[in-house]
């Protein structure tokens, strides 16, 4: 138990570090951003996953090196209508998954969109992953891998397409943010938790004193 | 609604195709199963009443993708006659023959071929009246596509149908393509039946049998036409139009025609049961332990093979399997099994005659509570007071209820009144669809205004309808199958063409879905609950722009859960845990994206009962189930357990919500938002102003709430309440008002206890310098002044005031001050040393100037 408390502590023992970072789930409606949650932290798949309403909150923990790195993801609802939410999930993340479907080229566009306001409005080291997903379903690809490959390197994205069914390269993405995010501040997200919903985002951003960063 | 008569209630089983291991669909979804899709499909079967077609009763699944139907039934067939030799006079056959045609050209009408007509499955009812069963076998199969045998006696079938294919289905749309046999065949299988029957022929008779069995389809007359065939001349003029039964909601005049039954003693049936439904009859068979698959099981029909002896042979590593031995059993076995009633009629025999019909009028006995028309009321009301699903399983029970509400519906909308208070007992599972649309007061020509909506024009909303359906409780056997995903695709384009004010939200599919699952075959009903339901409980939450109604919402609900519960209150705002975080699925859905059906249902019984402020209190009830777990844990544990709903006892949930909206001051739940200025019928609904009326919706005055600034509204921690609330609830001018939900046990002492929070300023009386409040003092309220009322740690300094305050901790807490702010900050003071129900009185101490209430009681010298 006492060795376990010193663990805990970012800046206790260098052997055992755990760092904490806020982790945002972005993209079209349907493209499977759930169903990676629910990969990743519980290893499950539902075929009928349900619809997010609002937003929906998951925490995973991963094993890198001698860091262990605590995910506190925040998977969003993907219709349109809910964007005005998503600044309150992504203002302060450190790490960001655009997800989209690569049956459908609509969903890649939508991705797009969100890389850009990411680029433009969230912390300005996020890491940002795009995770094409449904790769099971490649006989059905709208979405050329090489295309989007070009323009996650572009855009310095980690690009991999992913299948939640299949559970290809789930942990993978998550394991290559982890790797790319900064170790030595100590990610220090744990604190950091929406101050309030503003359904209506645009109006109130620079009014409200109290966001996280 | 046909009733059960001399009609025996038959099984037959048959398996759906299964589909091969893992195979998906278009969409990268499993293949929905067939089994699912018959079912979806079979629905419409049970909609069909028509004096010559069995009814359809039930279908259900078991393993294997074995399917189980139940269907009205009759013992003797026509081909039993024939071999006996009975009919021998041309003119009754002709009489039996056009009684087929007028089936199936009502069946065609519908959209429906029978394709396996054949003399052993054209029921006899009585000697002179046939009903034709099995004609749903083709439709429910999806033309075949969904079973692995042909439909259809190879003797019976048309030229067209013994050269067709096997069925095709579509891989985007999963249902079939082609061929599928159109309604003509029938028009020859009824000429091979006709040749059975006729043993001489008549010219006519000659003449029609030729036009029945011409080769051609296009050619050969269908079932309408021949119902113009001369031989049918008398037939016809004898023929009444069928009038189908008793519609709720509808405008046609339910009086015209009608002809009162005339009691003739001589032909009295003592069988009371088979003046019922045939669909009531089945549900009571089944509470009464009745059991499908016991009964094939019995009569050796539902074997099933061990599965290993379905094992393949072989498998290779892509998944594909060889060699399975197909068993026998998937091929179609058209018998047809009775379900024994003794079992029923044994449990149903000790019910006395009169409860079969219950006198409405007693409305005396209503007003007591008591269940009021059973004869055996005491029973009764010793078994309403059971937990609800061992009432929904009584027999007895659910007997004298559902004909209860039988005839209350039949009387709807004069009989709301009765409804609503039969309703707060419970409402049974069979009528749930009608009582909800009586409590949602839906009327009129609902079928009129669903069908004249456009609901097949493509619209930007139709991908997210889309990819939102196919998500929405699919683990629902009715709501997964194609059947379902279609109309619930048209009742949601049908909401949002029609109110172009407001927009498809994620979350509005799943408030549909309850309405859907009752309401599977009355789409139309199904619309109007939900169009009836929306502005009552979520009145502009899709507006767009919805985020003023929510936020509003989510405030007045943490004030809520301040009110009731300050310890979570104080506990959850500690560690950030804001409403905002977890409940918007919550009010969107009114919990319907939370719960799984079966326990949305339960809870919509009792929040239909309710008014929009009803909704809150179930959040909080919620939170109070959870209450514990929430208190030791932080943030994060916090969200994880509210990320997957936990197991919520709703039955307790429903008890809590009702506690906690009786004991909540009305206007602590205003909300701007909330629907208002509905003309409100008043005589409809006497006394049920308490719960199911919205605060908006009653008359206002100076005294009532306002329209509060969602700042302001965030930035306080406990509610406001008018200055109605706290005469009322204070008595402070008799007991004339009753506005509030807020109910009191006679002679008890008034509920709340006034806080006046002003500091009194010495005042000039009678040239002596007294300690007065200029403005006068609520009778009874004590005063404990804000600004010394807290010690530098945070306690209240004692004084006698605070020492009644604290032998006073189960009332309400209404804190007075003036305009400042000091009343508000004196509330969140106490709330922090949690201080359940506290509250502060809206505008201070100025609003009741002119109440007249004020009085300049001595002051404390």
């Amino acid at each position: 138990m006492a060795g376990r408390g010193g663990a805990q502590r970012p800046n206790g023992a260098t052997q055992g570090k755990i760092c904490q970072f806020k982790l945002v789930l972005l993209g079209e409606s349907a493209v499977g951003k759930s169903s990676l949650v629910l990969r990743f932290v519980k290893g499950q798949f539902h075929e009928y996953q349900e619809s997010t309403i609002g937003a929906a909150f998951l925490t995973q923990t991963v094993c890198l090196d001698d860091t262990t790195v605590k995910f506190e993801i925040w998977d969003t609802a993907g219709q349109e209508r809910y964007h005005s939410l998503a600044p309150m999930y992504y203002r302060g993340a450190q790490a960001a998954i655009v997800v989209y479907d690569i049956t459908n080229q609509d969903t890649f566009g939508r991705a797009k969109t969100w890389v850009k306001e990411l680029q433009r409005q969230a912390s300005p080291n996020i890491v940002i992953a795009l995770a094409g997903n449904k790769a099971d379903l490649s006989n059905k690809r709208m979405v050329e891998y090489e295309e989007a490959q070009a323009y996650a390197e572009e855009n310095s994205l980690l690009f991999m397409e992913t299948s939640a069914k299949t559970a290809m390269n789930v942990n993978d993405i998550f394991l290559a943010i982890a790797k790319k995010l900064p170790k030595n501040e100590g990610g220090q997200s744990g604190q950091q938790r929406p101050p309030g919903l503003r359904l209506n985002n645009e109006q109130n951003q620079q009014s409200e004193g109290g966001c996280c960063k | 609604m046909t009733s059960l008569g001399k009609a025996e209630f038959g099984v037959s089983t048959f398996f759906a195709a299964s589909h091969p291991n893992d195979k998906c669909g278009a969409n990268g979804l499993p293949l929905t199963p067939n089994s699912i899709k018959v079912m979806g499909r079979f629905q419409f079967l049970t909609t069909l009443h028509h004096p010559h077609l069995c009814r359809y009763l039930d279908i259900a699944k078991s393993k294997h993708e074995r399917m189980l139907v139940v269907s009205e039934y009759y013992k003797s067939t026509l081909l039993h006659h024939l071999q006996s030799g009975k009919y021998s006079s041309e003119s009754k056959m002709v009489s039996l023959a056009f009684q087929i045609v007028d089936a199936l050209s009502f069946l065609h009408s519908r959209g429906i071929t029978h394709r396996s007509l054949s003399v052993d499955n054209i029921l006899l009812q009585t000697e002179n009246s046939v009903k034709l069963a099995e004609y749903g076998m083709y439709y429910m199969t999806d033309w075949g596509a969904d079973v692995s045998f042909p439909i259809g006696s190879v003797r019976y079938m048309a030229p067209e149908v013994l050269c067709s294919g096997p069925a095709e289905v579509d891989e985007d749309t999963e249902t079939c393509v082609q061929p599928v046999t159109g309604p003509k065949a029938d028009s020859w299988s009824l000429g091979i039946v006709l040749l059975q029957l006729f043993l001489t022929l008549s010219k006519d008779m000659l003449d029609l049998l030729r036009l029945c069995l011409t080769v051609a389809p296009s050619r050969r007359p269908s079932a309408e036409e021949l119902k113009k065939h001369p031989i049918f001349r008398e037939e016809r003029q004898k023929s009444v139009p069928y009038v189908n039964g008793f519609t709720m909601c509808s405008t046609k005049l339910r009086c015209k025609d009608l002809e009162l039954p005339s009691y003739d003693d001589e032909v009295y049936d003592p069988d009371h049961l088979s003046q019922r439904t045939m669909d009531e009859v089945y549900y009571l068979w089944r509470l009464a332990g009745g059991e499908l698959e016991a009964v094939l099981k019995k009569a050796g029909m539902a074997k099933t093979r061990p599965p290993i002896h379905l094992l393949p042979c072989c498998g290779i590593p892509d998944g594909d399997v060889f060699g399975q031995e197909r068993d026998q059993a998937e091929l179609l076995d058209r018998t047809i099994i009775i379900l024994p009633q003794d079992q029923l009629r044994n449990r149903l025999k000790d019910i006395p005659e009169t409860a079969y019909y219950p006198l409405l009028e007693d409305e005396t006995s209503v007003d007591t509570g008591q269940l009021p028309t059973s004869p055996s009321a005491g029973d009764l009301t010793q078994t309403a007071s059971l937990p609800l699903i061992i009432r929904e399983r009584d027999i007895e029970y659910q007997f004298h209820r559902i004909i209860l509400y039988e005839r209350l519906l039949k009387a709807y909308p004069y009989k709301r009144p009765h409804i609503w208070k039969e309703a707060r007992v419970d409402i049974p599972p069979l009528v749930r669809a009608h009582v909800w649309a009586a409590l949602l007061e839906v009327e009129g020509d609902i079928e009129g205004i669903y069908n004249d909506i456009d609901k097949e024009t493509p619209i930007p909303t139709d991908r997210q309808i889309e990819v939102d359906i196919p998500r929405c409780h699919q683990y629902h056997e009715l709501l997964s199958s194609p059947t379902a995903h279609t109309k619930f695709k048209r009742l949601l384009k049908a909401w949002v063409v029609s109110h172009p004010q407001y927009v498809y939200w994620q979350g509005l599919d799943s408030l549909c879905a309850p309405f859907l699952a009752l309401s599977f075959n009355h789409e139309a009903l199904a619309y109007s609950c939900l169009t009836r339901f929306i502005p009552k409980y979520l009145n502009k939450f899709f507006l767009k722009d919805n985020s003023p109604i929510i936020q509003e919402y989510l405030a007045v609900f943490a004030h809520l859960i301040a009110f009731h519960d300050p310890e979570l209150s104080n506990h959850l705002d500690g560690i950030g845990f804001i409403p905002d975080l977890y409940a918007i699925p919550w009010f969107l859905t009114m919990y319907a994206h939370v719960f799984p059906m079966h326990k949305i249902l339960h809870l919509w019984d009792t929040l239909l009962l309710g008014n929009s402020s009803f909704p809150l209190c179930i959040g909080v009830a919620i939170l109070h189930q959870l209450r514990d777990r929430l208190l030791s844990f932080g943030f994060n544990e916090c969200i994880l357990l509210f990320s997957d709903m936990p197991e919520i006892d709703i039955e307790r949930c429903v008890q809590d919500s009702i506690k906690i909206f009786c004991s909540t001051p009305k206007s602590a739940t205003f909300r701007q938002h909330a629907r208002s200025n509905r003309k409100i019928k008043t005589e409809d609904r006497p006394n049920l102003s308490y719960y199911s009326r919205d605060y908006n919706e009653q008359p206002q005055s100076e005294l009532s709430m306002e329209p509060i600034a969602i700042e302001e509204l965030k930035a306080e921690k406990c509610p406001r309440v008018s200055a109605e609330d706290l005469i009322e609830l204070g008595e402070l001018a008799g007991t004339a008002y009753s506005r509030s939900p807020t109910k009191k046990r006679q002679n008890s002492k008034p509920m709340i206890l006034i806080v006046d929070v002003r500091r009194a300023a010495p005042i000039m009386i009678a040239s002596l310098s007294v300690v007065r409040f200029r403005r006068g003092m609520v009778p009874g309220s004590i005063n404990i002044p804000f600004m010394t009322a807290f010690s530098p740690e945070g306690d209240l300094s004692p004084c006698p005031a605070v020492t009644t305050l604290n032998s006073r901790r189960n009332q309400v807490i209404v804190v007075i001050g003036n305009r400042g702010r000091n009343a508000s900050n004196f509330a969140n003071e106490l709330l922090r040393l949690n201080y359940s129900r506290v509250c502060v009185l809206h505008k201070g101490i100025d609003v009741l100037k002119s109440s007249g209430i004020l009085t300049v009681a001595p002051a404390d010298i």
